[in-house]
């Protein structure tokens, strides 16, 4: 009973602390003149001197002991927001038990993630029931769940004729001998000790109901190649998803189970393949929407997966030197994907001035096309953003007109029969890039086609439908793919090239546009962006120093 | 055999040694399951954009037709581009040396100064209590784990007692001023430095006093007291000096540390060195990288293994080659 109330109020305890978005916020910015983000990696370090303010940000935190020392500090405000984090545990139902149903569904039921998340976390994660993360729009909140049940997973298994026999283990009432051994693969303790963890306590539980199982931690790398193969019976791992629901596709439909394939349960339903061929295809948000309800509904039938815990975004605050961070789900507060932290983050004594907001690692590559670290992002996100016409509203979690005043989604004849998806872009007026020059829709058609062309490979899959770009006036930009999809809106959002800048470049690989002086702007360098900072200096292995964009559309004066 | 021939014989074992090393190199990351692109998981990376980074990163072609690219191209120091930052390795390389030197010099001289001094004062008051306090100290530092004797020192002189910097090389932003920068960086170096010999100077204290034990024990020690020699002289001018070839070996020995640096500290000091970042080329299967910092590191040791043997004979004259045979 004591445990039981324990677990309660960790959980409302944990939920209670997620971000609501309900603080105040502008869509103005930034409020500060300079950010300077010294790099510390080390975690002790990394608390040191948020505790002696050496920076009033600690972003990302993720060790149980760093974020209780955060907690525990009288003037550090503590910010968790859901994330698209998600750890589950993949069965391969190509072959026995697994490629039975009520096994599976038993399976779940005697998965205990609150005690997971307790002891093993020490309660700073969130339980995941879902296949969407809570975080997205698109999550549908009344799918049925398999809640830990013991006794539910054996009259499951009894009813389904799985007897118990007199060495305990469970008899397939296909073959009427004794269930095989399943194996269990999991990183090894050295690599991901919380991972291997999970892997023992659910295989001692399934023992505990009947189902033969054993552990066993490996190499990641020979991990990996067993899953390309469907060399397994089930493993754990972590996948970092998405606000659209479309990796669904990925993961569950019956084209994706080829060899490297990441249809890893080898799932062929006839009917879920029907709704996520709607879900990757949707021509508008209602039917994606749709889509993505049907699809969840029956993966929890189906239980390929049995998601466990998603880790949330949890990010220190110094709130007596600064105030002003926005929550948000899906991203956190203190994260580059939230531009509505970087522009009304500011010093608690007024405006301007200068914040110390930390990075955990050395954002190596600044070159926005070739970039691939979160920690590079960190800067070019709030310098060289790539994306941004429209953003994400923090408290709806809905797209909203930022650098486009409004934008139109429609269809367009690629050849007799076949229709695609037309974007059409309405930019704003009144944008400039970091150098002063106007933005227009040359730059969205030269972004597009210089990302295609070259076939950069962060941008691969995004550009190749791209079929043309057109600019009937300066403002407007229509952007014609060759599949129909309401998704394409995210891959036609990419306008962070300045055209001026990089029309000479011709290896893009080579480019470090962060060391090459600028050729009109003294004190400036190549890396111009559109983002609300401008790139001061990046001393490396040192810190980065970021200024005011006295160029942003968005400042709080205009 | 005449010192010409026997360092051209040391130099083509030299090179012998990097051909293995390099082939090796290049092999041991090929037979390790999975590449650089297979640890990329993302749904948003389907087969078809795998594929186009494979071949980008040339590691779809035949392993024959990888490894001639690869001797070629360390042969003209050329180590490719980074899979992950899509940089040149050798730039990569270039901006951490100086940070890994740097650190590596200032703890390799105080920790061999503070280390052997502290050796020959044992070695010197043998059964004393002085004697028993370095050996003492001497062993607990080597036993205790580096790293938490510098998270301590981290706790102690950068939160209860906040007098040092707790990372980088330099202030953010560092002052204005030369003398003041480089006072600034002086001021950096004191704790990851300062930490390193701490946790050094053990091994070479022990190893001094017990090589000077044993030297202090022979017939020539005893012979040079009887002619009456002063303490100091049959300390440092018999007894020291004939100790200092194995001494040598182990400071020739301890110099490829200044390319693979100091990993442990480099992380808790947020040092950006050569040792992290060839730990995280090897997490990430970054074989450019990986190759390029191993490269170095193979140079170091086969250059210090020469310059080992050449100080042999600099310091000892019965090792001195060709000499004692004519």
């Amino acid at each position: 009973m004591r445990r039981t109330l324990a677990i309660i109020a960790m959980v409302v305890m944990m939920v209670s602390m997620i971000g609501v978005a309900a603080m105040a916020y502008e869509k103005t910015g930034p409020r500060v003149d300079e950010i300077i983000m010294p790099i510390i990696k080390e975690q002790q370090a990394r608390l040191i001197a948020f505790e002696r303010g050496d920076s009033v940000v600690i972003p990302g935190l993720t060790a149980a002991a760093e974020i209780a020392k955060v907690k525990g500090l009288p003037n550090a405000a503590v910010n968790m927001n859901y994330g698209y984090h998600m750890f589950y545990m993949c069965f391969n139902m190509r072959k026995d038990p697994f490629n039975a149903q009520v096994v599976r569904q038993a399976v779940a039921h005697i998965v205990d993630r609150d005690n997971i998340i307790r002891t093993l976390f020490a309660g700073n994660m969130l339980p995941l029931s879902s296949f969407v993360p809570q975080a997205s729009p698109f999550y549908k909140s009344d799918v049925p769940v398999y809640p830990y049940n013991p006794t539910k997973a054996k009259q499951l298994l009894d009813a389904a004729g799985y007897v118990v026999g007199k060495d305990g283990k469970r008899i397939d009432p296909t073959t009427g001998k004794t269930m095989r051994e399943v194996k269990f693969y999991t990183p090894t303790y050295e690599v991901a000790a919380t991972s291997a963890e999970i892997g023992r306590i659910i295989v001692e539980a399934m023992n505990a109901i009947g189902i033969p199982a054993k552990h066993e931690p490996m190499d990641f790398n020979v991990m990996l190649d067993k899953l390309d193969v469907a060399d397994f019976d089930m493993f754990a791992l972590a996948w970092s998803l998405s606000r659209n629901p479309d990796f669904l596709y990925d993961f569950f439909h019956s084209s994706q189970d080829v060899e490297a394939g990441y249809n890893r349960p080898g799932t062929h339903d006839a009917q879920l393949d029907k709704a996520l061929e709607k879900l990757y295809t949707p021509v508008d948000l209602k039917t994606a929407k749709a889509a993505a309800d049907a699809s969840q509904l029956i993966l929890a039938r189906l239980m390929p997966y049995v998601p466990l815990y998603s880790r949330p975004y949890i990010d220190g605050f110094r709130k007596d030197v600064v105030k002003g961070w926005v929550s948000m789900n899906g991203f956190g507060a203190a994260n580059y994907n939230n531009i509505w932290t970087t522009l009304n983050i500011e010093r608690v004594s007024g405006t301007g001035g200068t914040i110390r907001w930390m990075l955990t690692e050395e954002p190596k590559n600044l070159n926005p096309v070739t970039a691939s670290q979160a920690y590079e992002w960190e800067v070019l996100g709030r310098v060289a953003p790539m994306g941004g016409l429209r953003q994400i509203d923090p408290v709806t979690g809905e797209d909203i007109p930022w650098m486009a005043k409004s934008w139109e989604i429609g269809q367009w004849q690629v050849s007799p029969g076949k229709f695609g998806t037309l974007i059409t872009w309405n930019l704003r007026d009144d944008i400039k890039w970091s150098d002063g020059v106007p933005f227009t829709s040359a730059d969205v058609k030269f972004t597009l086609e210089y990302l295609r062309d070259n076939k950069a490979p962060r941008y691969l899959s995004a550009t190749q439908n791209i079929v043309k770009v057109e600019t009937p006036d300066k403002y407007t930009a229509k952007v014609y793919f060759s599949n129909t999809s309401y998704w394409n809106i995210d891959k036609a959002d990419y306008c962070g090239l300045p055209q001026h800048i990089w029309k000479d470049v011709k290896d893009y690989k080579a480019f470090e546009p962060w060391k090459e002086a600028h050729p009109t702007v003294a004190g400036m360098t190549k890396l111009v962006g559109l983002g609300p900072f401008v790139l001061k200096e990046y001393k490396v292995g040192e810190y980065v120093r970021m200024i005011k964009n006295v160029n942003y559309f968005a400042l709080p004066t205009k | 055999m005449g010192f010409r021939n026997y360092l051209l014989k040391r130099l083509g074992y030299a090179l012998l040694v990097l051909f293995i090393i390099l082939s090796l190199n290049f092999l041991l990351f090929r037979i390790m399951p999975g590449d650089a692109v297979s640890m990329i998981m993302d749904p948003k990376f389907d087969l078809a954009t795998k594929e186009e980074l494979r071949s980008q990163f040339g590691i779809d072609q035949p392993i024959g037709t990888q490894y001639i690219k690869y001797l070629k191209s360390l042969l003209s120091f050329d180590m490719g581009r980074s899979f992950n930052t899509r940089r040149l390795v050798w730039d990569e390389l270039k901006e951490r040396l100086p940070n890994t030197l740097t650190l590596f010099f200032a703890s390799f001289i105080t920790t061999a100064a503070v280390g052997i001094s502290l050796g020959v004062f044992a070695a010197a008051r043998r059964g004393t209590f002085a004697e028993n306090f370095v050996t003492g100290a001497g062993l607990f530092a080597y036993a205790v784990p580096g790293f938490f004797i510098q998270l301590m020192l981290l706790m102690i002189f950068g939160y209860y007692w906040p007098i040092l910097p707790i990372r980088g090389t330099m202030s953010a932003p560092p002052p204005p001023g030369a003398m003041a920068q480089f006072l600034d960086r002086l001021w950096h170096l004191i704790l990851p430095a300062g930490s390193l010999m701490v946790i050094s100077f053990g091994s070479w204290a022990l190893y001094t006093r017990n090589t000077m034990l044993e030297a202090l024990g022979q017939d020539y020690i005893m012979t040079a007291r009887a002619k009456g020699l002063d303490k100091k002289t049959v300390l440092y001018k018999h007894a020291l000096r004939s100790v200092l070839p194995p001494i040598l070996t182990l400071i020739f020995m301890s110099l490829p540390g200044a390319v693979t640096g100091a990993v442990i500290t480099e992380t808790i000091f947020s040092w950006f060195g050569v040792g992290k970042y060839l730990i995280d080329a090897v997490m990430q299967q970054d074989y450019p990288a990986a190759q390029g910092a191993f490269y170095l590191i193979a140079l170091s040791v086969i250059v210090s293994n020469l310059l080992a043997d050449l100080a042999y004979g600099l310091v000892d004259p019965r090792i001195r080659v060709g000499g004692g045979a004519k």
